[in-house]
Protein backbone atom coordinates (compact mmCIF):
# COMPACT_ATOMS: atom_id res chain seq x y z
CA UNK A 1 0.00 0.00 0.00
CA UNK A 2 2.81 2.36 0.94
CA UNK A 3 4.53 1.60 -2.34
CA UNK A 4 1.33 2.50 -4.26
CA UNK A 5 0.85 5.72 -2.29
CA UNK A 6 4.35 7.03 -2.88
CA UNK A 7 4.41 6.27 -6.57
CA UNK A 8 0.79 6.45 -7.71
CA UNK A 9 1.34 8.81 -10.63
CA UNK A 10 4.43 6.92 -11.77
CA UNK A 11 2.59 3.57 -11.66
CA UNK A 12 -0.38 4.97 -13.59
CA UNK A 13 1.98 6.42 -16.22
CA UNK A 14 3.78 3.09 -16.60
CA UNK A 15 0.42 1.32 -16.92
CA UNK A 16 -0.63 3.85 -19.56
CA UNK A 17 2.44 3.13 -21.67
CA UNK A 18 1.92 -0.62 -21.29
CA UNK A 19 -1.68 -0.13 -22.46
CA UNK A 20 -0.51 1.77 -25.54
CA UNK A 21 1.97 -0.97 -26.38
CA UNK A 22 -0.67 -3.67 -26.01
CA UNK A 23 -3.12 -1.66 -28.08
CA UNK A 24 -0.51 -1.31 -30.80
CA UNK A 25 -0.89 -5.01 -31.50
CA UNK A 26 -2.94 -5.27 -34.63
CA UNK A 27 -6.48 -6.09 -33.47
CA UNK A 28 -7.14 -8.16 -36.55
CA UNK A 29 -3.98 -10.21 -36.25
CA UNK A 30 -4.12 -10.84 -32.52
CA UNK A 31 -3.67 -14.36 -31.29
CA UNK A 32 -7.07 -15.38 -29.99
CA UNK A 33 -5.83 -18.71 -28.64
CA UNK A 34 -5.30 -17.23 -25.18
CA UNK A 35 -6.65 -19.89 -22.77
CA UNK A 36 -7.45 -17.29 -20.07
CA UNK A 37 -9.78 -15.42 -22.46
CA UNK A 38 -11.51 -18.70 -23.24
CA UNK A 39 -11.79 -19.45 -19.53
CA UNK A 40 -13.55 -16.11 -18.97
CA UNK A 41 -16.00 -16.92 -21.78
CA UNK A 42 -16.60 -20.35 -20.25
CA UNK A 43 -17.12 -18.94 -16.75
CA UNK A 44 -19.67 -16.41 -17.96
CA UNK A 45 -21.47 -18.93 -20.20
CA UNK A 46 -23.74 -20.49 -17.54
CA UNK A 47 -24.87 -17.26 -15.84
CA UNK A 48 -25.46 -15.69 -19.26
CA UNK A 49 -27.50 -18.71 -20.33
CA UNK A 50 -29.52 -18.47 -17.10
CA UNK A 51 -30.22 -14.74 -17.51
CA UNK A 52 -30.96 -15.18 -21.20
CA UNK A 53 -33.33 -18.08 -20.41
CA UNK A 54 -35.21 -16.10 -17.76
CA UNK A 55 -35.42 -13.02 -20.01
CA UNK A 56 -36.69 -15.11 -22.93
CA UNK A 57 -39.34 -16.70 -20.70
CA UNK A 58 -40.46 -13.31 -19.37
CA UNK A 59 -40.66 -11.87 -22.90
CA UNK A 60 -42.45 -14.98 -24.11
CA UNK A 61 -44.98 -14.80 -21.23
CA UNK A 62 -45.67 -11.14 -22.04
CA UNK A 63 -46.12 -11.95 -25.73
CA UNK A 64 -48.47 -14.83 -24.81
CA UNK A 65 -50.54 -12.44 -22.75
CA UNK A 66 -50.75 -9.95 -25.62
CA UNK A 67 -51.57 -12.80 -28.00
CA UNK A 68 -54.38 -14.05 -25.75
CA UNK A 69 -56.13 -10.74 -26.16
CA UNK A 70 -56.57 -11.45 -29.86
CA UNK A 71 -56.96 -15.18 -29.56
CA UNK A 72 -60.54 -15.56 -30.83
CA UNK A 73 -60.12 -13.92 -34.20
CA UNK A 74 -56.66 -15.47 -34.47
CA UNK A 75 -58.16 -18.90 -33.83
CA UNK A 76 -60.73 -18.50 -36.58
CA UNK A 77 -58.11 -17.29 -39.03
CA UNK A 78 -55.74 -20.09 -38.11
CA UNK A 79 -58.40 -22.77 -38.71
CA UNK A 80 -58.87 -21.43 -42.20
CA UNK A 81 -55.14 -21.28 -42.70
CA UNK A 82 -54.75 -24.83 -41.45
CA UNK A 83 -57.15 -26.13 -44.07
CA UNK A 84 -55.27 -24.25 -46.78
CA UNK A 85 -51.93 -25.52 -45.48
CA UNK A 86 -53.12 -29.13 -45.44
CA UNK A 87 -53.98 -28.80 -49.09
CA UNK A 88 -50.64 -27.15 -49.76
CA UNK A 89 -48.77 -29.83 -47.81
CA UNK A 90 -50.35 -32.52 -49.96
CA UNK A 91 -49.36 -30.68 -53.12
CA UNK A 92 -45.89 -29.98 -51.74
CA UNK A 93 -45.32 -33.67 -50.96
CA UNK A 94 -46.21 -34.48 -54.52
CA UNK A 95 -43.79 -31.88 -55.86
CA UNK A 96 -41.06 -33.08 -53.46
CA UNK A 97 -41.40 -36.64 -54.65
CA UNK A 98 -41.27 -35.51 -58.24
CA UNK A 99 -38.24 -33.34 -57.46
CA UNK A 100 -36.40 -36.24 -55.83
CA UNK A 101 -37.00 -38.39 -58.87
CA UNK A 102 -35.75 -35.66 -61.19
CA UNK A 103 -32.68 -35.09 -59.01
CA UNK A 104 -31.81 -38.75 -59.14
CA UNK A 105 -32.29 -38.62 -62.85
CA UNK A 106 -29.83 -35.77 -63.21
CA UNK A 107 -27.44 -37.30 -60.67
CA UNK A 108 -27.70 -34.07 -58.69
CA UNK A 109 -25.79 -34.13 -55.42
CA UNK A 110 -27.97 -32.49 -52.82
CA UNK A 111 -25.26 -31.42 -50.42
CA UNK A 112 -24.69 -27.94 -49.08
CA UNK A 113 -21.23 -26.47 -49.56
CA UNK A 114 -20.53 -26.07 -45.85
CA UNK A 115 -22.16 -27.53 -42.74
CA UNK A 116 -23.95 -25.05 -40.49
CA UNK A 117 -24.63 -24.84 -36.75
CA UNK A 118 -27.53 -22.81 -35.40
CA UNK A 119 -26.93 -20.77 -32.25
CA UNK A 120 -28.82 -18.44 -29.91
CA UNK A 121 -27.59 -15.01 -28.86
CA UNK A 122 -27.14 -15.12 -25.07
CA UNK A 123 -25.22 -11.91 -24.43
CA UNK A 124 -23.53 -8.86 -25.86
CA UNK A 125 -20.60 -6.58 -25.21
CA UNK A 126 -20.70 -4.99 -21.74
CA UNK A 127 -18.94 -1.79 -22.85
CA UNK A 128 -19.72 1.26 -24.94
CA UNK A 129 -16.24 1.09 -26.48
CA UNK A 130 -17.01 -1.91 -28.61
CA UNK A 131 -20.71 -2.57 -28.53
CA UNK A 132 -20.91 -4.41 -31.87
CA UNK A 133 -20.10 -7.79 -30.35
CA UNK A 134 -22.58 -10.51 -29.35
CA UNK A 135 -22.11 -13.81 -27.53
CA UNK A 136 -23.71 -17.02 -28.82
CA UNK A 137 -24.30 -20.34 -27.05
CA UNK A 138 -22.17 -22.52 -29.34
CA UNK A 139 -18.42 -22.98 -29.07
CA UNK A 140 -15.45 -25.19 -29.84
CA UNK A 141 -17.34 -28.23 -28.52
CA UNK A 142 -19.77 -27.77 -31.43
CA UNK A 143 -16.96 -27.43 -33.96
CA UNK A 144 -16.81 -23.64 -33.93
CA UNK A 145 -13.45 -21.96 -34.53
CA UNK A 146 -12.29 -18.37 -34.82
CA UNK A 147 -12.95 -16.73 -38.16
CA UNK A 148 -16.04 -18.75 -39.11
CA UNK A 149 -18.72 -16.63 -40.78
CA UNK A 150 -22.01 -16.05 -38.99
CA UNK A 151 -25.27 -15.38 -40.83
CA UNK A 152 -29.01 -15.40 -40.35
CA UNK A 153 -31.69 -16.34 -42.88
CA UNK A 154 -31.57 -12.67 -43.94
CA UNK A 155 -27.85 -12.36 -44.68
CA UNK A 156 -24.41 -11.88 -43.18
CA UNK A 157 -24.17 -11.13 -39.45
CA UNK A 158 -20.44 -11.23 -38.70
CA UNK A 159 -17.69 -13.66 -37.86
CA UNK A 160 -16.43 -15.61 -34.85
CA UNK A 161 -13.88 -13.57 -32.92
CA UNK A 162 -13.22 -15.89 -29.99
CA UNK A 163 -14.49 -19.41 -29.36
CA UNK A 164 -14.44 -21.11 -25.98
CA UNK A 165 -15.78 -24.62 -25.35
CA UNK A 166 -19.37 -23.58 -24.75
CA UNK A 167 -19.79 -20.12 -26.21
CA UNK A 168 -18.31 -17.77 -28.81
CA UNK A 169 -18.00 -14.07 -29.47
CA UNK A 170 -19.30 -12.77 -32.78
CA UNK A 171 -17.87 -9.58 -34.26
CA UNK A 172 -20.79 -7.98 -36.10
CA UNK A 173 -20.32 -6.48 -39.57
CA UNK A 174 -21.21 -3.10 -38.08
CA UNK A 175 -18.09 -3.11 -35.85
CA UNK A 176 -15.46 -0.62 -37.07
CA UNK A 177 -12.86 -3.42 -37.12
CA UNK A 178 -14.99 -5.59 -39.41
CA UNK A 179 -14.29 -5.67 -43.17
CA UNK A 180 -16.03 -7.79 -45.82
CA UNK A 181 -14.96 -8.01 -49.44
CA UNK A 182 -18.14 -7.36 -51.43
CA UNK A 183 -19.81 -6.79 -54.79
CA UNK A 184 -22.69 -4.65 -55.91
CA UNK A 185 -25.02 -7.43 -57.04
CA UNK A 186 -26.37 -5.61 -60.12
CA UNK A 187 -23.09 -4.39 -61.62
CA UNK A 188 -20.43 -6.54 -59.88
CA UNK A 189 -18.61 -3.35 -58.75
CA UNK A 190 -16.25 -4.40 -55.99
CA UNK A 191 -15.45 -2.77 -52.66
CA UNK A 192 -14.89 -3.36 -48.96
CA UNK A 193 -17.83 -3.18 -46.54
CA UNK A 194 -16.70 -1.75 -43.22
CA UNK A 195 -18.66 -1.24 -40.02
CA UNK A 196 -19.39 2.21 -38.66
CA UNK A 197 -21.31 1.26 -35.52
CA UNK A 198 -24.83 2.13 -36.57
CA UNK A 199 -24.47 0.59 -40.03
CA UNK A 200 -21.90 -0.12 -42.73
CA UNK A 201 -20.11 1.71 -45.48
CA UNK A 202 -18.79 0.20 -48.71
CA UNK A 203 -15.45 1.78 -49.51
CA UNK A 204 -12.92 1.61 -52.35
CA UNK A 205 -15.49 1.27 -55.14
CA UNK A 206 -13.89 2.40 -58.39
CA UNK A 207 -14.96 5.86 -59.54
CA UNK A 208 -16.30 4.69 -62.90
CA UNK A 209 -18.45 1.98 -61.29
CA UNK A 210 -22.21 1.98 -61.67
CA UNK A 211 -23.72 2.15 -58.17
CA UNK A 212 -27.23 3.35 -57.29
CA UNK A 213 -29.22 3.75 -54.12
CA UNK A 214 -31.19 0.56 -53.54
CA UNK A 215 -28.56 -1.75 -55.04
CA UNK A 216 -28.02 -5.01 -53.14
CA UNK A 217 -24.54 -5.68 -51.75
CA UNK A 218 -23.32 -9.28 -51.60
CA UNK A 219 -20.15 -10.96 -50.33
CA UNK A 220 -17.48 -11.73 -52.92
CA UNK A 221 -15.91 -14.61 -50.99
CA UNK A 222 -12.46 -13.20 -51.65
CA UNK A 223 -11.66 -12.10 -48.10
CA UNK A 224 -11.21 -15.65 -46.91
CA UNK A 225 -13.94 -15.44 -44.28
CA UNK A 226 -17.35 -15.16 -45.88
CA UNK A 227 -18.81 -17.44 -48.53
CA UNK A 228 -19.52 -15.93 -51.93
CA UNK A 229 -22.93 -14.50 -52.80
CA UNK A 230 -24.45 -13.96 -49.36
CA UNK A 231 -26.43 -10.73 -49.04
CA UNK A 232 -24.95 -8.04 -46.79
CA UNK A 233 -27.29 -5.10 -47.24
CA UNK A 234 -28.69 -2.36 -49.44
CA UNK A 235 -27.00 0.84 -50.66
CA UNK A 236 -28.60 3.84 -48.95
CA UNK A 237 -26.42 6.72 -50.16
CA UNK A 238 -23.43 7.37 -52.37
CA UNK A 239 -20.64 9.90 -51.99
CA UNK A 240 -17.25 10.48 -53.62
CA UNK A 241 -14.25 9.56 -51.48
CA UNK A 242 -10.99 10.71 -53.06
CA UNK A 243 -10.46 8.67 -56.19
CA UNK A 244 -13.09 6.14 -55.10
CA UNK A 245 -16.81 6.03 -54.38
CA UNK A 246 -18.10 5.37 -50.89
CA UNK A 247 -21.59 3.95 -50.36
CA UNK A 248 -23.61 3.79 -47.17
CA UNK A 249 -24.95 0.26 -46.65
CA UNK A 250 -27.90 -0.65 -44.46
CA UNK A 251 -27.40 -4.26 -43.25
CA UNK A 252 -30.07 -6.67 -44.42
CA UNK A 253 -30.14 -8.35 -41.03
CA UNK A 254 -31.66 -6.38 -38.14
CA UNK A 255 -28.58 -6.63 -35.92
CA UNK A 256 -30.27 -4.83 -33.04
CA UNK A 257 -32.80 -7.59 -32.47
CA UNK A 258 -30.64 -10.57 -33.23
CA UNK A 259 -31.84 -13.75 -31.50
CA UNK A 260 -30.83 -16.74 -33.60
CA UNK A 261 -27.92 -17.06 -35.99
CA UNK A 262 -26.30 -19.71 -38.13
CA UNK A 263 -22.56 -20.36 -37.95
CA UNK A 264 -21.15 -21.55 -41.25
CA UNK A 265 -18.45 -24.13 -40.54
CA UNK A 266 -16.05 -22.83 -43.07
CA UNK A 267 -12.55 -22.58 -41.68
CA UNK A 268 -10.09 -20.04 -42.98
CA UNK A 269 -7.86 -22.90 -44.20
CA UNK A 270 -10.75 -24.31 -46.20
CA UNK A 271 -11.23 -20.99 -47.89
CA UNK A 272 -7.64 -20.78 -48.94
CA UNK A 273 -7.79 -24.29 -50.33
CA UNK A 274 -11.18 -24.03 -51.99
CA UNK A 275 -11.15 -20.56 -53.41
CA UNK B 1 -14.90 -12.59 7.88
CA UNK B 2 -12.11 -14.79 6.58
CA UNK B 3 -10.05 -13.12 3.80
CA UNK B 4 -10.43 -16.08 1.45
CA UNK B 5 -14.20 -16.20 1.89
CA UNK B 6 -14.39 -12.45 1.28
CA UNK B 7 -12.26 -12.79 -1.85
CA UNK B 8 -14.35 -15.67 -3.25
CA UNK B 9 -17.60 -13.80 -2.46
CA UNK B 10 -16.35 -10.68 -4.24
CA UNK B 11 -15.20 -12.83 -7.17
CA UNK B 12 -18.70 -14.30 -7.48
CA UNK B 13 -20.17 -10.80 -7.31
CA UNK B 14 -17.78 -9.80 -10.12
CA UNK B 15 -19.06 -12.62 -12.33
CA UNK B 16 -22.64 -11.70 -11.49
CA UNK B 17 -22.04 -8.05 -12.36
CA UNK B 18 -20.33 -8.81 -15.67
CA UNK B 19 -23.18 -11.21 -16.52
CA UNK B 20 -25.81 -8.54 -15.88
CA UNK B 21 -23.76 -6.02 -17.84
CA UNK B 22 -23.38 -8.37 -20.81
CA UNK B 23 -27.04 -9.39 -20.90
CA UNK B 24 -29.71 -7.14 -19.37
CA UNK B 25 -27.59 -3.99 -19.22
CA UNK B 26 -25.53 -4.40 -22.37
CA UNK B 27 -25.18 -1.16 -24.35
CA UNK B 28 -26.38 -3.15 -27.37
CA UNK B 29 -29.68 -3.97 -25.69
CA UNK B 30 -30.21 -1.07 -23.32
CA UNK B 31 -28.69 1.84 -25.25
CA UNK B 32 -25.66 3.90 -24.34
CA UNK B 33 -27.12 5.52 -21.24
CA UNK B 34 -26.65 2.54 -18.98
CA UNK B 35 -24.54 2.39 -15.83
CA UNK B 36 -21.13 0.74 -15.91
CA UNK B 37 -21.67 -1.56 -12.91
CA UNK B 38 -18.23 -3.07 -13.39
CA UNK B 39 -16.54 0.30 -12.86
CA UNK B 40 -18.75 1.17 -9.89
CA UNK B 41 -17.75 -2.18 -8.37
CA UNK B 42 -14.06 -1.38 -8.88
CA UNK B 43 -14.49 1.92 -7.03
CA UNK B 44 -16.24 -0.06 -4.29
CA UNK B 45 -13.30 -2.48 -4.13
CA UNK B 46 -10.86 0.41 -3.92
CA UNK B 47 -12.71 1.82 -0.93
CA UNK B 48 -13.69 -1.29 1.02
CA UNK B 49 -11.51 -4.28 0.13
CA UNK B 50 -8.02 -5.13 1.34
CA UNK B 51 -5.26 -4.05 -1.07
CA UNK B 52 -3.92 -7.30 -2.54
CA UNK B 53 -7.30 -8.99 -3.07
CA UNK B 54 -8.85 -5.79 -4.38
CA UNK B 55 -5.96 -5.29 -6.80
CA UNK B 56 -6.41 -8.81 -8.22
CA UNK B 57 -10.18 -8.43 -8.42
CA UNK B 58 -9.89 -5.05 -10.16
CA UNK B 59 -7.53 -6.59 -12.73
CA UNK B 60 -9.83 -9.60 -13.12
CA UNK B 61 -12.87 -7.39 -13.63
CA UNK B 62 -11.03 -5.34 -16.24
CA UNK B 63 -9.91 -8.51 -17.97
CA UNK B 64 -13.47 -9.85 -18.13
CA UNK B 65 -14.51 -6.54 -19.70
CA UNK B 66 -11.70 -6.91 -22.25
CA UNK B 67 -12.66 -10.45 -23.19
CA UNK B 68 -16.38 -9.79 -23.48
CA UNK B 69 -15.87 -6.53 -25.38
CA UNK B 70 -14.38 -8.33 -28.38
CA UNK B 71 -11.18 -9.69 -26.82
CA UNK B 72 -9.46 -6.32 -26.43
CA UNK B 73 -5.71 -6.24 -25.66
CA UNK B 74 -5.82 -5.34 -21.97
CA UNK B 75 -7.35 -1.90 -22.45
CA UNK B 76 -9.94 -2.29 -19.70
CA UNK B 77 -7.63 -4.33 -17.47
CA UNK B 78 -5.06 -1.57 -17.30
CA UNK B 79 -7.41 1.42 -17.24
CA UNK B 80 -9.50 -0.08 -14.43
CA UNK B 81 -6.43 -1.13 -12.51
CA UNK B 82 -5.17 2.45 -12.74
CA UNK B 83 -8.53 3.76 -11.51
CA UNK B 84 -8.38 1.27 -8.64
CA UNK B 85 -4.90 2.47 -7.63
CA UNK B 86 -5.91 6.14 -7.85
CA UNK B 87 -9.07 5.74 -5.78
CA UNK B 88 -7.33 3.41 -3.35
CA UNK B 89 -4.52 5.85 -2.65
CA UNK B 90 -6.80 8.87 -2.37
CA UNK B 91 -9.84 7.34 -0.66
CA UNK B 92 -8.44 8.06 2.79
CA UNK B 93 -8.46 11.76 2.04
CA UNK B 94 -12.05 12.17 1.05
CA UNK B 95 -15.15 11.79 3.12
CA UNK B 96 -16.92 9.08 1.15
CA UNK B 97 -19.94 8.81 3.40
CA UNK B 98 -21.32 12.01 1.88
CA UNK B 99 -23.40 11.21 -1.19
CA UNK B 100 -22.11 14.23 -3.08
CA UNK B 101 -18.45 13.34 -2.50
CA UNK B 102 -19.10 9.71 -3.37
CA UNK B 103 -20.93 10.72 -6.54
CA UNK B 104 -18.00 12.94 -7.46
CA UNK B 105 -15.51 10.12 -6.87
CA UNK B 106 -17.51 7.77 -9.10
CA UNK B 107 -17.88 10.51 -11.74
CA UNK B 108 -14.15 11.31 -11.72
CA UNK B 109 -13.23 7.61 -11.80
CA UNK B 110 -15.42 7.19 -14.88
CA UNK B 111 -13.91 10.25 -16.53
CA UNK B 112 -10.41 9.01 -15.69
CA UNK B 113 -10.84 5.46 -17.05
CA UNK B 114 -12.55 6.58 -20.24
CA UNK B 115 -10.12 9.45 -20.84
CA UNK B 116 -7.35 6.87 -20.39
CA UNK B 117 -8.97 4.72 -23.10
CA UNK B 118 -9.87 7.69 -25.30
CA UNK B 119 -6.25 8.89 -25.26
CA UNK B 120 -5.03 5.46 -26.40
CA UNK B 121 -7.65 5.40 -29.14
CA UNK B 122 -6.61 8.86 -30.33
CA UNK B 123 -2.93 7.85 -30.33
CA UNK B 124 -3.78 4.72 -32.30
CA UNK B 125 -6.24 6.49 -34.57
CA UNK B 126 -6.32 3.60 -37.06
CA UNK B 127 -7.92 1.25 -34.52
CA UNK B 128 -11.38 2.28 -35.74
CA UNK B 129 -13.08 2.79 -32.38
CA UNK B 130 -15.51 5.65 -32.02
CA UNK B 131 -15.92 7.32 -28.67
CA UNK B 132 -16.58 10.96 -27.91
CA UNK B 133 -15.96 13.00 -24.80
CA UNK B 134 -19.69 13.67 -24.65
CA UNK B 135 -20.29 9.91 -24.30
CA UNK B 136 -17.79 9.84 -21.44
CA UNK B 137 -19.44 12.71 -19.56
CA UNK B 138 -22.86 11.09 -19.95
CA UNK B 139 -21.49 7.75 -18.75
CA UNK B 140 -19.95 9.52 -15.74
CA UNK B 141 -23.25 11.17 -14.81
CA UNK B 142 -25.22 7.92 -15.15
CA UNK B 143 -22.62 6.04 -13.10
CA UNK B 144 -22.80 8.67 -10.35
CA UNK B 145 -26.59 8.67 -10.17
CA UNK B 146 -26.82 4.87 -10.11
CA UNK B 147 -23.58 4.31 -8.22
CA UNK B 148 -24.34 6.32 -5.06
CA UNK B 149 -27.38 4.27 -3.91
CA UNK B 150 -25.71 1.04 -5.02
CA UNK B 151 -22.59 1.96 -3.11
CA UNK B 152 -24.61 2.80 -0.03
CA UNK B 153 -26.48 -0.54 -0.16
CA UNK B 154 -23.29 -2.50 -0.87
CA UNK B 155 -21.51 -0.69 1.97
CA UNK B 156 -24.24 -1.72 4.43
CA UNK B 157 -24.10 -5.36 3.26
CA UNK B 158 -20.32 -5.28 3.52
CA UNK B 159 -20.48 -3.85 7.04
CA UNK B 160 -22.94 -6.57 8.12
CA UNK B 161 -20.65 -9.29 6.79
CA UNK B 162 -17.65 -7.76 8.54
CA UNK B 163 -19.35 -8.00 11.96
Amino acid sequence: MGFFKRRTILIVLVLFFIAIQLFSLDLRERNSQNPVSKLVLNITYYPQMAVSGVTDKAVSAWRDYIDLMHVNEENKRLREELLALRQEKFESAEIKAQNARLKKLLDFKDVSLYPVVSANVIGASPSILRSQVVIVDKGAADGITEGMPVASYNGIVGRILLASDKSSEVLLITDPVSAVDAYIHRTRARGIVKGVGSGCVMEYIENKSDVSVGDKVISSGKDGFFPKGVIIGTVTDISPSGSFISAGVSPHVDLNSLEEVVIIQKSVNNVVLNE
Amino acid sequence: MNKTVTFVSLLLVSVLIITVQSTLLSPRNAGHLIPDLNLIFIVFLAVYSETRGGFLLAAGNGYMMDVLSGNLPGTFTISRLSAYILVRTSSNHVYLKKALVLGLVIFLSTIFTWTFILTIIRIKSDAGFQLSFGDIILQGLVNSVVGVPLFWAAGRIHARFQK
